[in-house]
C-alpha cells in the first residue's frame, strides 16, 4: 500500500507549499489599500446610490453605476457595472474606483467583500426602511466629503415629509393594496419600506402582518381585505395609461371591492417609491395623490 | 477488435488533453468585458498612478476564477465518472446521492440565519454548504447500506429521496426568507463562480488533485465493478472497500467542488459520457481524460457566462446546460452506434 503513503506524502507536501507561498490565513495577505484615500472617483452599485450620490451634489465624481440606474438622466450616461444582482467585479476594477458603495445584502455584500480582499475601499449600507435612507445618506456624505449637503438634503426630506403628514392628517387612513406583481398576485406587507411610505402618505395597509415580506395574496384575501385603494406600480420605461387600462380590466372581476366599485386603481411610476431614495417625498406625494386626491385639487 | 490500453498511449492522450487545457486557459484569460493589456498585468501590482487596473483585473481577478473553474470542473467530472460506474447507471452524475440539496439545505440555513462571520476566508455559505453535502452523503449511504448487501438500487432511491425532501425544505426555506436573501441564494443555487483567494485555490486543488490520484490507482477495481459486483467478487476483488473508498473520495472533491462554487449541474453528467463515447469507458482512460475534458468544458462555459450579458454577469450553471446539452446530444448520435457498449 504504499501508494497511498504516496498520495499523503504528496498531498502534505503541497499544503505545506502552500503556506510557505500564501501564509495560514487568506485573510491575512489581503492588500489594502493599494488605493489610497480620495473619493474623486466613486463607483455606485444601485440605482438608489446613485441618486443619493447626484442629489448630495458629488454627481460629477461618480464614474460607473449599476446597469438600472437611470436617475438622473445624466446618470444613465455613465459606465455601467453589471447589474444589481450581478456585478461583474472586471468593470469596477476597470472604472479605477478610489470608493464603491454598495448595499447591505449577500451579493452586494459579497462583492465589497471580494473588493477589500484585492484593496479597494467600499462602503457598505443597509436600505431597508426608510430610516436607513436617512442614514445612508448621512454615511456616504461623511464617506465622501459632503456631510454638508447631506444633512441638508436629509433635512429637506424630512421637512417636506412632516408637511405632508399635516395636510393628510392622521385620521380616516385609506386602505391601500399596493401590487408588487400581479401574476400570482403579491402586494407589500407589513414589515416594508413600502408600508412605511403609505403610512406616511396618510393610508394604512390593507393587509395585514405576514410571515412573508412581499406576501403572495389569494383572491379570497383580495376580498377580505376591502381595499378602498388598490395602486400598481410600473417601472419607469412603462407606458400608465396602456397599464392602467390593463389593470382595470384585471381588477374588474373583484367588482364588489370598493376600489373597484369606485374605481380608485392607479397605476403610477414605481421607481420613486421602491428605489427608496432622495426621491421618497417625491414618491410619497404620489401615493398621497392616490389616496386622497381632494387634497391635491388645486 | 480494439487497440489495447498501453500506459505510452494512455501518456501521450493525457499530455495532448493538458496541452489543450492550456491553450484554452490562455484562451480564456484573454477573454473578458474590459480589455487587458498583458504587459501591463505582468508590470506588478504598481503603475504609474500608483494603481495597475490591468495587473488586478487579470491577476487578481480573471486567473483566479479561471483556475476555480478548471478545479471545479475536474472535480465533478471525475465524481461523475465515479458516480456512474459504481452505480452503473446512465443518469448518475455527482449530485445523484444528495450531495447538490444537502449542500443547498446547508447554504440556505447559512443565508436565512444571516451569520456574519468567516472562518479562514470561507463565508458560512459554504462551510455550511460542505457540511451539508458531506452530511446527506453519509446519510444517504447509510440508508443504502440499511438496504441490503446488493445496495445500489437501495442507495439510488435513498438518494433521490433524500434530494427530494431536501429541496422541498430549501422551497420552504427560500418561500419564508427576506426576498434579497433569497436571491442570493437563487444565484448561488445556479453556481455562482467567483474569484477566490490563491490560498483557497491552492489548497482546494491539492484535495482535488489528490483525490483524483487516488481514484486514478483503484481505476482498475472500478473497471471490474462497473461490469457486475458478481464478476468483480469472481475476480478476487473486495467490492466493498473499493465501493466505499470510491463512494467516499468521489463525495468530499464534489463537496469540495459545491462549497467554493455553488451547484453548477451538467459538467459531472455529460463530461464522462462524451469521453465514454469517444475513448470508450476504461476507466483508467476514463479518469484523467475525463477531469481535463471537465476543466475545459468549465473554463468556456465560465468565460461565455462572464460575456455574455456584459457588462453583467450570468450564473455558469445557465451556460453548462445551455451550450452543453446540444453538443452532448450531438456528439451522442454521433458516436452512439459505433459503440456497441452502449445498447447491450
Amino acid at each position: 500500500m504504499n501508494k497511498w503513503w504516496w498520495i499523503l506524502v504528496m498531498t502534505l507536501c503541497w499544503m505545506a507549499a502552500g503556506v510557505a507561498m500564501f501564509g495560514f490565513s487568506p485573510d491575512r495577505n489581503r492588500v489594502y489599500g493599494s488605493v489610497v484615500g480620495g473619493t474623486d472617483r466613486i463607483v455606485s452599485m444601485a440605482p438608489n446610490l446613485t441618486e443619493i450620490l447626484f442629489a448630495v451634489g458629488i454627481g460629477q465624481k461618480v464614474v460607473a453605476v449599476s446597469n438600472d440606474s437611470d436617475y438622473p438622466p445624466e446618470a444613465g450616461g455613465r459606465n455601467k457595472v453589471g447589474s444589481f444582482w450581478q456585478p461583474n467585479i472586471e468593470a469596477v476594477i476597470a472604472a479605477k474606483p478610489d470608493l464603491v458603495i454598495t448595499l447591505g445584502f449577500g451579493q452586494q455584500r459579497n462583492l465589497a467583500h471580494r473588493l477589500n480582499r484585492i484593496g479597494y475601499n467600499t462602503l457598505t449600507v443597509n436600505m431597508e426602511k426608510v430610516g436607513d435612507l436617512f442614514d445612508a445618506i448621512g454615511k456616504i456624505g461623511e464617506a465622501t466629503g459632503a456631510e454638508l449637503q447631506a444633512g441638508t438634503l436629509v433635512a429637506d426630506i424630512k421637512n417636506r415629509l412632516n408637511n405632508l403628514s399635516t395636510l393628510v392628517g392622521a385620521k380616516d387612513r385609506v386602505r391601500v393594496l399596493y401590487v408588487v406583481q400581479r401574476e400570482p398576485l403579491r402586494a407589500a406587507g407589513r414589515d416594508t419600506f413600502i408600508n412605511e411610505i403609505i403610512e406616511l402618505a396618510g393610508g394604512e395597509n390593507a393587509i395585514g402582518p405576514t410571515v412573508y415580506k412581499y406576501p403572495p395574496v389569494g383572491a379570497e384575501q383580495v376580498i377580505a381585505c376591502r381595499p378602498e385603494v388598490i395602486i400598481e406600480p410600473v417601472m419607469g420605461q412603462e407606458d400608465l395609461v396602456g397599464q392602467q387600462t390593463k389593470a382595470i380590466q384585471y381588477w374588474s372581476k373583484f367588482e364588489n371591492l370598493p376600489a373597484v366599485r369606485n374605481r380608485r386603481i392607479y397605476v403610477i411610476n414605481g421607481d420613486a417609491v421602491s428605489r427608496l431614495g432622495p426621491r421618497l417625498y417625491e414618491g410619497t406625494e404620489t401615493i398621497a395623490r392616490c389616496l386622497r386626491p381632494e387634497l391635491f385639487a388645486n | 477488435m480494439k487497440e489495447m490500453l498501453t500506459p505510452k498511449k494512455l501518456l501521450t492522450q493525457i499530455t495532448s488533453a493538458l496541452v489543450v487545457l492550456v491553450l484554452v486557459m490562455i484562451v480564456c484569460s484573454m477573454i473578458g468585458t474590459q480589455r487587458v493589456s498583458l504587459k501591463a498585468a505582468f508590470g506588478g501590482a504598481g503603475g504609474d498612478d500608483g494603481v495597475n487596473t490591468d495587473y488586478e483585473i487579470f491577476v487578481r481577478v480573471r486567473l483566479p476564477r479561471i483556475m476555480l473553474a478548471c478545479l471545479v470542473g475536474a472535480a465533478l467530472a471525475c465524481s461523475g465518472v465515479v458516480f456512474q460506474g459504481i452505480l452503473r447507471n446512465p443518469l448518475a452524475d455527482p449530485y445523484i446521492l444528495g450531495i447538490s440539496s444537502g449542500a443547498g439545505l446547508g447554504a440556505i440555513i447559512a443565508v436565512v440565519s444571516g451569520f456574519g462571520w468567516t472562518f479562514w476566508g470561507r463565508s458560512p455559505i459554504a462551510i455550511f454548504a460542505f457540511v451539508g453535502a458531506l452530511g446527506t452523503v453519509w446519510l444517504v449511504w447509510s440508508i443504502g447500506r440499511l438496504t441490503g448487501k446488493s445496495h445500489v438500487t437501495g442507495l439510488l432511491l435513498a438518494g433521490v429521496v433524500v434530494n427530494a425532501f431536501f429541496s422541498s425544505v430549501i422551497m420552504f426555506l427560500t418561500s419564508v426568507a427576506k426576498s434579497d436573501q433569497v436571491f442570493s441564494t437563487i444565484f448561488w443555487l445556479m453556481g455562482n463562480m467567483t474569484e477566490e483567494d490563491f490560498a483557497v485555490l491552492w489548497v482546494g486543488a491539492g484535495c482535488v488533485l489528490a483525490g483524483i490520484l487516488a481514484l486514478f490507482y483503484i481505476s482498475p477495481q472500478l473497471n471490474a465493478i462497473s461490469f457486475g459486483d458478481e464478476d468483480a467478487r469472481t475476480m478476487g476483488i473486495s467490492t466493498g472497500r473499493i465501493q466505499t473508498a470510491a463512494f467516499a473520495i468521489a463525495a468530499a472533491i464534489t463537496a469540495i467542488a459545491v462549497s467554493l462554487s455553488g451547484l453548477i449541474g451538467f459538467v459531472g453528467l455529460i463530461v464522462p459520457h462524451g469521453i465514454r463515447l469517444v475513448f470508450g469507458p476504461d476507466h483508467r482512460q476514463l479518469l484523467p481524460l475525463s477531469a481535463i475534458t471537465g476543466s475545459i468544458f468549465l473554463i468556456i462555459a465560465d468565460a461565455i457566462a462572464r460575456i455574455i450579458v456584459a457588462p453583467a454577469q450570468l450564473p455558469v450553471g445557465v451556460i453548462t446546460a445551455i451550450v452543453g446539452g446540444p453538443f452532448f446530444l450531438v456528439m451522442l448520435v454521433k458516436y452512439a452506434r459505433r459503440v456497441g457498449w452502449l445498447i447491450r
